[in-house]
């Protein structure tokens, strides 16, 4: 099925093994079976809100998951004696999760590639898929029985998956730039910048139902694409040499092929339908308030703590890099090697994507050291670490920026060095440098959207997952939109109001007739 | 009590780079006297200024405070530059600080004074220069002459020895410059020790008790007030202050 190479969390990794670090996996040996899935490829497996059609509660969350890949999990869970814990993750994380003993399966509507069997191994296939092509239902496409029929077309399909390959069997189609998920498709395919993509029945099955402008097309027999059975295949992913992989397959012989048509049926009627009432945006609001809140609140959080324990982080390193160097060799020799190690901390953070950041400190430690992090200490530790480096060279410039005759004065009262930076020196870089750190807190409310890479359930992962069930992708993320710009905004404000503080008064009062010390001695019964 | 040297320079030497600043300086300052360097811009009076509370190492020579070089590695650098303080031509007060905290904290983290202590000095000093209605302005809401009469007010409530002065009035409005040189002199006539670099040869001549005239980075000549002003031996001196002098005496 899906084919990511998740290559950014993969480099991560392959950066970590240079390291030589032994790899070892931490594998509690506990009672319960842990899936992984992203809770948001329905009908194989979605998110609600409540534990109805036979939904199991999402770990660390007061969500639920449903969907076939929960139907088949709960089975697999069952002959092998265990509890079932369903780990929401994304897609991209899905492998590495696996590999670091996060997870213990992957039941997400993945294919057993080769390239897949490289890192991970499979079960026995649990479903069949065919490829379809979903268009607009008054589209010039919504009549097309054959592969031909879509000369001139603009197609596409998900990136690094065999869907977008398989467009090359279309001739004279306009192979339409590979989209990142199937959201971003049906958004496409709805504005009309393209005609149609590529996807699997099932998926079909779901978008037709929950969308009634568009149309799903089969093909029959040869007028389709034609389809090597390791894509089409879904299988359960597991660690290599699981010692469960002979039980799991037999629990999975054990579910007859009407069965699992069943299953799929069922789930695709089950699956989280948008309330359409009234008002939209109060209609989502009511149904998917609960996720919104929580997502804001974990934005907020993280990009609060990052802000502030960056900001000490970066007030630090800067104070240090701006210690003279002077005195004895000894001391000017070990200043410049804390200098070294500080450039390079800001150098290796400022110059990766904290999405790169987010993968390695999150899998990697758990794949090399067999840390086990709890995903939101692990943003928190990653958003302060990412943003220290950026503030730590404002903090420096902010020193660097007051003026020289600051210091001199102080020292020529005789003030040490802490004491200038920490009188004097720091209270005017703090205050010069506050527009900068107002612009990074509000750039880390925006930039946590990147660690639904690790699954932290912030605002923008809830957004997609909520856009994921009701299909309501632009009024979704319209939402969205307007919960960040009103918590930029408010942010902006604030800190705006703390700077005004900082600058103390506008006006002075006079003091001359009030009595301070020396009253004039013209007159001494004052 | 009338010849305590209380500094003393001996062959000091500065350079920055291949450029010779000073060379072989050799200078006393006696307790309660009024030190006026003179000299045209870039002949090294503020470079020997500041060599002197080590705001500029000197490259060679010698520095002593009282009998003690002020040099040396062991020296208690902070001690020493409380009792020696400067006040600058660009006035550096703390931007951070209001007027009275300018005074005040200096004397807390410094002299370890008692907040309430520090305030009574900073406020009886701020008097002193006059600007006592302005405690609660911060520096950036005062005229260059406010400012350099808070200058003096923070260097003089840390109870200095010798204070030195880096053209203070170089800075001002000509209009301000007579505040804070009325200020000066009524320090000066407290019996504080004073070192002051400075182009008003008017006030120079009237208060000091010691003058040097610097030229290209040596003591060209040195005298009582009297010795230079009226009766310069020196060609090079009589050349500087006839220049100086042409506009009248302020």
């Amino acid at each position: 099925m899906k084919q990511h190479r998740n290559f950014l969390v993969w480099l991560g990794l392959l950066f970590l093994a240079l390291l030589a670090i032994p790899t070892q996996t931490s594998q509690a040996a506990d009672n319960t079976f842990k899936v992984g899935m992203e809770a948001g490829y329905p009908p194989f497996n979605w998110t609600q809100t409540d534990s109805s059609n036979g939904a199991v509660q999402i770990q660390g969350s007061s969500s639920y998951a449903g969907g076939y890949d929960v139907q088949m999990a709960k089975k697999v869970a069952q002959s092998l004696g265990k509890k079932l814990v369903v780990v929401k993750t994304s897609w991209d994380g899905l492998a590495p999760a696996l590999t670091s003993g996060k997870i213990d399966a992957i039941i997400a509507g993945m294919s057993p590639t080769p390239e897949r069997r490289r890192t991970i191994d499979f079960s026995d296939t649990y479903y069949k898929s065919q490829l379809v092509i979903i268009v607009r239902k008054n589209g010039k496409y919504a009549d097309a029985t054959k592969l031909s029929d879509f000369k001139g077309a603009k197609l596409t399909g998900q990136l690094n998956t065999y869907h977008y390959t398989a467009l090359n069997q279309i001739k004279g189609v306009i192979k339409e730039p590979a989209m990142k998920d199937f959201p971003s498709m049906r958004v496409a395919l709805e504005s009309g910048t393209i005609d149609g993509y590529v996807s699997e029945k099932p998926e079909g099955i779901s978008v037709t139902r929950a969308n009634p402008n568009v149309k799903m097309l089969e093909f029959k027999g040869n007028n389709g694409f034609h389809t090597n059975p390791a894509d089409t295949d879904l299988a359960i992913g597991l660690r290599k040499n699981d010692p469960n992989k002979a039980k799991i397959n037999a629990a999975l012989a054990k579910i007859t092929p009407q069965e699992r048509d069943q299953i799929m049926t069922k789930a695709v009627e089950q699956q989280p339908q948008s309330k359409s009432s009234g008002n939209w945006v109060i209609a989502l609001l009511k149904q998917y308030g609960g996720m919104l809140a929580s997502g804001t609140g974990i934005t907020l959080l993280i990009s609060m703590v990052g802000t502030i324990v960056g900001f000490i982080i970066g007030l630090l390193v800067g104070i240090v890099r701006t210690i003279p160097r002077s005195g004895s060799k000894a001391r000017r020799g070990l200043l410049r090697v804390v200098d070294w190690l500080l450039s390079v901390y800001i150098e290796v953070f400022r110059g990766t994507p904290m999405i790169v950041q987010a993968a390695v400190v999150y899998y990697g430690a758990a794949q090399a050291f067999g840390w086990n992090m709890n995903r939101l200490a692990a943003a928190l530790v990653i958003v302060s670490v990412n943003t220290g480096a950026y503030l730590a060279e404002i903090m420096r410039g902010g020193i660097i920026a007051v003026d020289a005759g600051q210091f001199e004065a102080a020292h020529a009262l005789g003030m040490t060095h802490l004491q200038t930076m920490n009188k004097i020196i720091l209270p005017q870089a703090i205050r010069n440098s506050l527009p900068a750190v107002t612009n990074e807190f509000v750039i880390n409310i925006k930039d946590t959207s990147v660690l639904s890479v690790i699954s932290v359930s912030e605002l923008f992962f809830q957004g997609s997952t909520i856009a994921g069930q009701n299909f309501q992708f632009f009024h979704t993320y319209l939402i969205i939109s307007a919960i960040y710009l009103i918590l930029t905004f408010t942010i902006t404000r604030i800190l705006r109001a703390i700077e005004k503080h900082m600058a103390g008064p506008q006006n002075y009062n006079l003091m001359a007739n009030q009595d301070q010390v020396s009253v004039p001695k013209n007159n001494p019964e004052v | 009590m009338e010849n305590e040297k209380i500094i003393t320079v001996a062959h000091l030497e500065k350079t920055f780079g291949d450029h010779q600043v000073l060379k072989d300086i050799n200078l006393e300052v006696n307790r309660g006297e009024v030190l006026s360097i003179i000299g045209a811009s870039g002949s090294g009076k503020s470079t020997l200024l500041r060599c002197i509370n080590l705001l500029e190492q000197p490259t060679s020579g010698d520095i002593k405070f009282h009998d003690q070089s002020i040099l040396t590695s062991d020296f208690d650098m902070t001690d020493y530059r409380a009792k020696v303080g400067m006040v600058f031509q660009s006035f550096n007060l703390f931007n951070n600080l209001n007027v009275l905290q300018n005074c005040v904290i200096g004397q807390t983290t410094v002299l370890k004074r008692d907040p309430e202590a520090a305030k009574k000095v900073a406020l009886e000093q701020l008097d002193k220069v006059g600007m006592s209605p302005y405690v609660n302005a911060k520096p950036a809401q005062l005229s260059g002459g406010q400012k350099q009469r808070v200058g003096i007010a923070r260097a003089v409530s840390m109870n200095p020895e010798v204070l030195l002065f880096d053209e203070p009035t170089s800075a001002l409005d000509p209009e301000m410059v007579d505040d804070v040189l009325d200020s000066m002199r009524a320090l000066a006539h407290t019996g504080l020790t004073m070192i002051l670099v400075t182009h008003e040869m008017a006030f120079a001549r009237d208060i000091s008790d010691h003058v040097v005239f610097m030229d290209q980075g040596v003591i060209a000549e040195e005298g009582s007030a009297q010795e230079i002003f009226t009766n310069p031996q020196k060609e090079r001196t009589q050349t500087f202050l006839k220049r100086y002098l042409q506009g009248g005496m302020r």
